[in-house]
């Protein structure tokens, strides 16, 4: 054996390596549970809150997908329950507006997916949306885009929502707040000079009251209110 | 403390299998380098943490510390170092297959002969060639002159093939 075979022969000795379950338990052995992993480092008390906030915040966004008659779908509420908490009284009627339709979007989800199971749940939560969406139109003030805009939403999911079901889905409180929400309008629209082209679009209207198009109507209520 | 744990965490980390390896080619058992082994980094941070300002290079004092648990431990159980390379009962006594095939049998010869060196001739071995210390480093450890230190790695080079040779 040469002097450099040796060498390399020597060199090979290096393969003989402690168990690492041994050098991991030593390890905690002597420096105790904390130290025993670098990388579980962040799991320090000073870090735990931030932790449990990173956790809480990253399964709220998780839960945003999830339907009704799921675990996740508890999350999903808490966090829409805080959006209406920490909305004002005017933004009020939009969000509830757009959490109804989120209700007949996951409705529409469940019957395409015939989950039957969870169609029950799910309409009784688009039910106490919407009744709560009826109060809040009670107190809208002045008529804006964004509601304009979720109302129709509505009527096109709700009709979407009916046409896969195939029944029809009651929502009296809701089309009656509309129904006087547009009732009010026109009674102000009334009080004020019109042109000829305006007392035109408030008959139109004025029409979609008598034939409970109270959406459209307020499509035509917003134009007029800007012209 | 908190910093003192964090170092010596890394310390740890970086020395672990070059002691375990350095001890265990001494001891050539892998119960009793694990025990010496657990012992040294126990010993270690004991010091550390009371006055790791006082440790100037911390590599020199794992080593010696490991090295003097050996020395205690062929005392008190009043073995020889030196024992004969056909003793059966300094074969590895893992048993486990992809270990014992690693380590093919020229290599486990090696290992055998290098066991039946002296303890300096060993040290310099495993320190230069194993755990690539410098010679300077290695001259430091063993309280000798470099050049002192370069003959006795070509001594104990010397030896080891002749130990080599004989089995």
């Amino acid at each position: 054996m040469t002097q450099s075979q040796l060498i390399r022969k020597i060199k090979e000795l290096k393969r003989v390596k402690p168990k690492k379950e041994w050098v991991l338990l030593t390890k905690k052995q002597i420096l105790g549970q904390e130290a025993t992993f670098e990388l579980f480092s962040f799991f320090k008390p000073a870090y735990a809150g931030l932790f449990v906030l990173l956790l809480l915040a990253g399964l709220f966004q998780f839960s945003q997908g999830a339907l009704p008659g799921e675990y996740l779908y508890y999350f999903k509420k808490i966090v829409e329950k805080g959006q209406i908490m920490f909305s004002s009284e005017e933004e009020k009627p939009r969000v509830n507006l757009e959490l109804a339709n989120k209700r007949l979007e996951e409705l529409n989800l469940i019957a395409e997916k015939n989950e039957v199971k969870k169609l029950a749940k799910a309409m009784s939560e688009f039910q106490a949306n919407v009744s709560q969406t009826a109060e809040s139109l009670e107190k809208v003030k002045k008529i804006d885009k964004d509601i304009v805009a979720q109302t129709k939403k509505l009527a096109e999911n709700k009709e979407r929502v009916e046409e896969v079901l195939a029944t029809k889905i009651e929502t009296k409180d809701y089309d009656n707040a509309l129904a006087r929400l547009v009732e009010r309008e026109i009674l102000n629209l009334e009080k004020s000079s019109l042109t000829q082209e305006e007392e035109g679009l408030l008959e139109k209207v004025k029409q979609d009251f008598e034939q409970r198009n109270y959406s459209e109507a307020l499509i035509k209520i917003l134009d007029l209110s800007q012209k | 403390m908190e910093h003192k744990k964090k170092l010596f965490s890394k310390i740890y980390d970086k020395y672990i299998k070059k002691i375990y390896r350095f001890v265990f080619f001494k001891v050539n058992s892998q119960e009793i380098a694990e025990d010496l082994t657990s012992e040294t980094f126990s010993r270690t941070w004991a010091s550390f943490k009371e006055k790791s300002e006082e440790i100037e290079n911390i590599q020199a004092f794992l080593y010696k510390t490991a090295r003097n648990l050996v020395t205690d431990y062929y005392r008190q159980k009043g073995r020889s170092v030196v024992i004969s390379a056909n003793n059966p009962s300094v074969v590895d006594p893992r048993q486990n297959l992809e270990e014992r095939s690693l380590l093919n049998s020229d290599i486990e010869h090696i290992k055998k002969s290098l066991f039946t060196l002296k303890e300096d001739y060993q040290d310099v071995i495993l320190w230069y060639y194993l755990d690539d210390l410098p010679i300077s480093e290695i001259s430091e450890l063993l309280g000798r002159t470099k050049e002192a230190t370069r003959v006795l790695l070509h001594r104990a080079l010397k030896a080891l093939r002749n130990q080599i040779e004989e089995v």
